[in-house]
């Protein structure tokens, strides 16, 4: 059985995907040992794209725009085209993983050794604790439990299969599903429908496997700094308005502010 | 009344000016039938209605009726019931799963009053909107929606007391915070439930049947009726309510809902 990590490029005004793809590809390479493949828009004979085992061309899916704390800025998110990753894929398992989020360790080996044919995240937290992740972690105005697209495992079978066709049926009626669980926000988003999903293939039930811990994650709000090797530091304000700082080793994270993790990658 | 039956369901019905209990049973009757076709359910009531397809018994009181709060006859179950063990539900709910397990569920008590609720999402209920006075006096979070119980000394012990409650409620509202005016039977149960001892009639901490509660408070509906506003799809007697399957008793709240099902 083939297995691989697939990752999502696709630059917009703001950030710089492939790059950031490139750095997590080196990650990925390091801590797994398994190869990659990058989907973008990119020139193939880009040199950034050097680092990727394979590379698919693929036209960017726009799922609207979204306001981004850090850049203080309305961008594009290429979004949308995360539905394809069960056709794009080249392996038979095959692990997901955004662009922005940090293979610090080999923990993912783990997913990648379960049973199971899907699994993504359930429940994801601030790694400094400032934040409370409760309204993230649901959606709609009537608190359905979030599943976290950020990481995905899937195995060629015919339930991953029926998992990324039903997400590609939400965001072709997303009109229906956004009324439906009365989601305010009209942008599309890979989560929501990941979500929608896994109940609906799941027997219409809120009941399936899911990674058993929680998605670690550094708010766009926070800085992060590598201070070595898989090491990173997070300066933080925290609720009595105090400068603080957490410095995490050997754990991967979600970094949700992607110029932060920009000028990480620019300063290794 | 002796047993004449090891185990049944039975369901309450009194009609009101608003409501039709009685066909509310009737839809309750068919989804239980569906599930089980062998289940014994008898109806409780004193409206003219005949035994049939859906109810293999139809028993009337066996004691003077309340008019004025129809709720406040439910004591008379424990003399009514057929059966030598018995499930009462109330009217306006339907089953929408198989339910037979409860049985073995229910049998580690005598009498076993439904602790708690659930949302359609299958979560236990957080708000307690309509649980004030029940706080507010410490009273145990019963639901008489399901409640089980066997021939036995307890049982009787049990609806002896509801019986007190009901016919002497100035004395016991007097005691209360944030008493209703009428009693309603959730309080007298949990009423009754602190005098004979909790743990002698509810299972607070087992899994075992609690049912889906549609009030919007619990639901987080926007509006009433919840109805306007959530998409349900009745199938083959399997509900999808905002496509989550809804599995065991639903309690739909909204009396003409179900009509059609």
């Amino acid at each position: 059985m083939t297995t691989g990590a697939l990752i999502f490029a696709f630059n917009n005004e703001q950030t710089d995907y492939v790059t950031m793809a490139a750095w997590s590809a080196r990650n990925i390479r390091r801590h797994l040992n398994i190869p990659t493949a990058v989907v973008t828009d990119a020139q193939p004979e880009d040199p950034r794209l050097r680092g990727f085992d394979q590379v698919i061309s693929a036209a960017p899916a726009s799922g609207g725009t979204r306001w981004f704390e850090d850049y203080q800025a309305t961008v594009t998110w290429h979004n949308a085209g995360r539905t394809d990753a069960y056709t794009l894929s080249p392996w038979d398992q095959t692990l997901v993983l955004d662009a922005d989020y940090v293979v610090a360790s080999d923990q993912l080996k783990a997913v990648l050794n379960s049973d199971q044919d899907f699994l993504a995240h359930a429940s994801a937290y601030d790694i400094t604790g400032v934040d409370n992740f409760t309204g993230l972690n649901e959606y709609g105005e009537y608190h359905m439990p979030m599943s976290w697209a950020t990481v995905m495992m899937f195995r060629r079978s015919e339930h991953a299969e029926l998992i990324f066709d039903c997400m590609r049926m939400i965001r072709a009626n997303w009109r229906h599903y956004k009324d439906l669980y009365q989601i305010a926000s009209s942008t599309y988003r890979n989560d929501h429908a990941l979500s929608i999903a896994l109940t609906i293939v799941n027997g219409q039930t809120l009941e399936y496997p899911s990674i058993p811990w929680n998605l670690a994650s550094v708010t766009p709000e926070h800085t992060v700094t590598r201070t070595s090797k898989d090491c990173y530091r997070i300066d933080y304000v925290d609720q009595d308005k105090r400068p603080r700082w957490t410095s995490i080793r050997n754990q991967d994270f979600h970094a949700m502010g992607k110029s932060h993790l920009e000028k990480l990658i620019e300063t290794r | 009344m002796k047993p004449v039956e090891e185990q049944g369901y039975l369901i309450v019905a009194t009609n009101t000016q608003n409501t039709d209990y009685v066909n509310c049973s009737e839809t309750l009757a068919k989804t239980i039938k569906y599930w089980h076709p062998d289940a014994r359910i008898c109806l409780l009531t004193n409206e003219q209605v005949s035994t049939g397809p859906l109810f293999d018994y139809v028993h009337a009181f066996p004691f003077a009726i309340d008019t004025v709060n129809p709720y406040a006859n439910d004591w008379q179950v424990f003399d009514a019931t057929p059966f030598r063990e018995t499930i009462k539900l109330e009217a306006d709910m339907l089953i929408t799963s198989p339910i037979d397990h409860w049985w073995n569920l229910l049998r580690h008590r005598d009498v076993v009053v439904s602790t708690g609720c659930r949302d359609w999402k299958d979560q236990p209920a957080r708000s307690r909107h309509y649980r004030q006075v029940f706080d507010a006096n410490h009273l145990p979070d019963v639901y008489n929606a399901i409640t089980y119980w066997r021939l036995s000394k307890t049982a009787q012990d049990f609806f002896a007391t509801v019986r007190n409650i009901f016919e002497n409620w100035p004395h016991y509202r007097a005691m209360l915070k944030f008493p209703e005016e009428a009693p309603s039977t959730d309080v007298v149960y949990a009423i009754a439930a602190t005098i004979v001892g909790p743990e002698t009639c509810t299972m607070p901490f087992a899994s075992y049947p609690t049912i889906i509660h549609m009030k919007r408070h619990i639901i987080a509906a926007k509006r009433d009726p919840w109805v306007d506003e959530m998409i349900c799809e009745y199938r083959d007697y399997e509900l999808r309510v905002n496509t989550i399957m809804q599995r065991g008793a639903f309690h739909y709240n909204v009396k003409n809902w179900r009509y059609g099902r």
